[in-house]
């Protein structure tokens, strides 16, 4: 489902250019669950936005279903982030002024669908991360495991091919964390959701299919973990 | 579009709904005070103009003047043109009079004026003239050796400092006036008439039959023929009817007057009214482009979160457009309700100029569409550009500054 060959990310150029990845290559295929880790400031979560379509590689070749999504221009890229590609902050970037369903379903009436039917999609969601009843509230009533299952509701709601989750237990405590992943845990298993999370927590792994590790932008190792 | 348009309402509705409401209210004060800032002056500015024309109206030209043709110094056969003016339909009263030049003489004072005879019975219907007497009474149709002076030249209105004057002359005083071909007769004052209008208080009135007399004029002369129409307004189609009705004599309304004879002060007013309405049309916009900036900074990282899901550039624009119209049009009703305010105040308790000049401002309905529309044409200049910058940022910039 996902390709990425050679993928390199350098800011500056010259002998000063940091280089946050320095070529990195694999695969992941539909319904998988797969966790980036690696310390801080191995590239990790330059390697998600540059899957994720917020920012650009420097060089190489990164295909979605067949598709050369490294060099779309601007405006194909932001249909793409909003039809096929789900995005976890790590802070929730929720938007303040509007309620947990307002947030979700403004990507909804974004894809032309009317009012009604987003609010359904909103709240069906919604349901999916455990926050049945809590569609009216405004991120500052909410919990942070709570304001997360609203990100991670905004994603799933327009029914993305990937989602994509950087750090999203990164703010929690473990009970949180463990919800959040849950969540995910469900999502992948009960809808077949294709999952990549950036984490560095040794024991979300234990959640994931796979585990790609990254050192100074290089990829060091591609593990299977059997659940 | 459409979806750009549905994402970009919801976005500014929010925003509104939950946003702080302090802030709100901040906005809108300032913005109706832009507001009042670009109706404000032009409204004093109307009522100053409105003051002179009345003015004019109501002393030298009434609402329709009749002058000579050509380079005649009179109207020959004035009675028979106020009867062809008289029987006009819409006009309300008509009157001849004689305006020359004199020096009036006081205890060895001396002041040019203009001398205006005119029948003082008619006046009441035509002028405001029996009106404005601040002292003593006003001349009646057996007035003879009897003057009234204006308030300036005798020295006892304002302004009287400014210009020579008689040194307070009062009813009853004798003054000598010297015509301008020569001939000197002495009157009495019989009233000081106080106009508040230089165009008044620097003349004076005598009966009609003393300039006949003093210039020896027959077959009733006229300087010019006064006519005040039944509806303000009509004075263009009455001043055709009167051609029409076979005058031949150059016939002006009170606004051709006014334009030449008041025009340098309109223009000179105008173009200080058109100068303010610039100023503060660059402090507007350029308040309104500030407050909305600050507003959009505010809300940098939000513009990357909305792009990085997948909200189009387009719905960010038009949701910082529409919540701005929302700002400046709660200001703009603002505005509208302090202006209104201030002008049912200052109709109450007019602006006194020259401690004597009352001035009201006057309420402008075009004046009122026209800065509205610009506030809103502004707004939306002012809420796209900032958020249209914004929205051209990189997504990683936009949230994390990087």
């Amino acid at each position: 489902m996902i390709i990425v060959k050679n993928l390199k990310r350098y800011y500056g150029t010259g002998e000063t250019a940091v280089k946050a990845l320095r070529g990195v290559s694999f695969e992941i295929k539909k319904g998988e669950f797969v966790a980036i880790m690696g310390a801080s400031g191995s590239g990790k979560t330059t390697l998600l936005r540059i899957l994720a379509l917020l920012d650009d590689a420097t060089e190489g070749e990164y295909t979605i279903r067949g598709l050369q999504v490294s060099s779309l221009p601007e405006a194909e890229r932001s249909y793409y982030r909003l039809t096929q590609v789900g995005y976890v902050f790590q802070d929730y970037a929720l938007i303040n002024e509007m309620s947990a369903a307002e947030n979700v379903y403004v990507l909804s009436m974004m894809e032309g669908k009317s009012r009604k039917e987003s609010y359904e999609t909103a709240l069906e969601a919604l349901d999916k991360v455990g926050l049945k009843g809590k569609h009216n509230r405004v991120p500052d009533e909410l919990s942070g495991g709570e304001k997360q299952r609203v990100a991670i509701a905004r994603a799933i709601a327009k029914k993305p091919d990937i989602l994509f989750a950087d750090e999203p237990c990164a703010n929690l405590d473990t009970n949180n964390s463990k919800q959040v992943l849950d969540v995910f845990k469900e999502l992948n298993e009960k809808y077949g959701q294709t999952i990549v999370m950036v984490t560095h927590e040794p024991w979300h792994t234990e959640y994931v299919d796979r585990v790609i590790t990254l050192e100074d932008g290089s990829l060091v190792s591609d593990e299977k973990k059997r659940r | 579009m459409i979806d750009d348009i549905r994402v970009g309402a919801l976005i500014a509705y929010c925003s509104v709904k939950r946003g702080n409401k302090k802030t709100l209210m901040f906005i809108v004060f300032v913005l109706s005070l832009i507001f009042m800032n670009l109706v404000f002056l032009p409204s004093m500015i109307g009522g100053m103009t409105g003051l002179f024309t009345g003015f004019m109206q109501d002393y030298p030209y009434g609402d329709i003047v009749i002058e000579p043709s050509g380079d005649n110094t009179y109207i020959n056969n004035a009675d028979n043109v106020l009867q062809k003016v008289r029987a006009v339909e819409g006009v309300r009263a008509a009157t001849k009079r004689l305006d020359v030049g004199a020096s009036i003489d006081h205890k060895q004072k001396v002041v040019g004026v203009t001398v205006t005879g005119l029948l003082p019975a008619e006046e009441h219907e035509v002028s405001r003239y029996p009106y404005i007497i601040s002292e003593g009474d006003f001349l009646g149709e057996l007035s003879r050796d009897e003057i009234i002076i204006g308030a300036m030249i005798a020295g006892t209105g304002f302004g009287s400092e400014i210009y020579d004057n008689l040194g307070e002359v009062r009813p009853g005083s004798l003054v000598d006036v010297t015509y301008s071909n020569g001939v000197k007769r002495t009157y009495k004052v019989k009233g000081i008439m106080e106009g508040t209008f230089e165009l008044v208080d620097l003349n004076a009135l005598v009966h009609y039959k003393e300039i006949e007399e003093v210039y020896g004029l027959e077959g009733s002369k006229a300087t010019s023929v006064v006519v005040r129409v039944d509806k303000q307004g009509s004075e263009d189609q009455v001043q055709d009817k009167i051609r029409e009705a076979g005058v031949n004599e150059q016939i002006f309304t009170w606004a051709d007057k006014s334009e030449t004879l008041i025009k340098q002060a309109m223009q000179s007013m105008g173009a200080i009214n058109v100068m303010s309405k610039f100023v503060s049309l660059i402090v507007g916009a350029a308040l309104v482009l500030i407050i909305i900036y600050i507003n959009v900074l505010n809300r940098k990282k939000e513009i990357g979160i909305l792009k990085a899901v997948g909200i189009t550039p387009g719905s960010i624009v038009l949701s910082y457009a529409f919540l701005s119209m929302f700002y400046v049009s709660l200001g703009i009703f603002a505005g509208l309700v302090l202006y209104f305010s201030l002008m049912f105040y200052f109709q109450a308790n007019p602006v006194v100029f020259y401690e004597t000049m009352e001035i009201r401002p006057q309420i402008d309905p075009v004046l009122l569409i026209q800065s509205i529309v610009t506030m809103l044409t502004l707004s939306v200049i002012a809420g796209t550009l900032p958020a249209w910058s914004v929205s051209k940022e990189s997504i990683l910039k936009a949230i994390w500054g990087r």
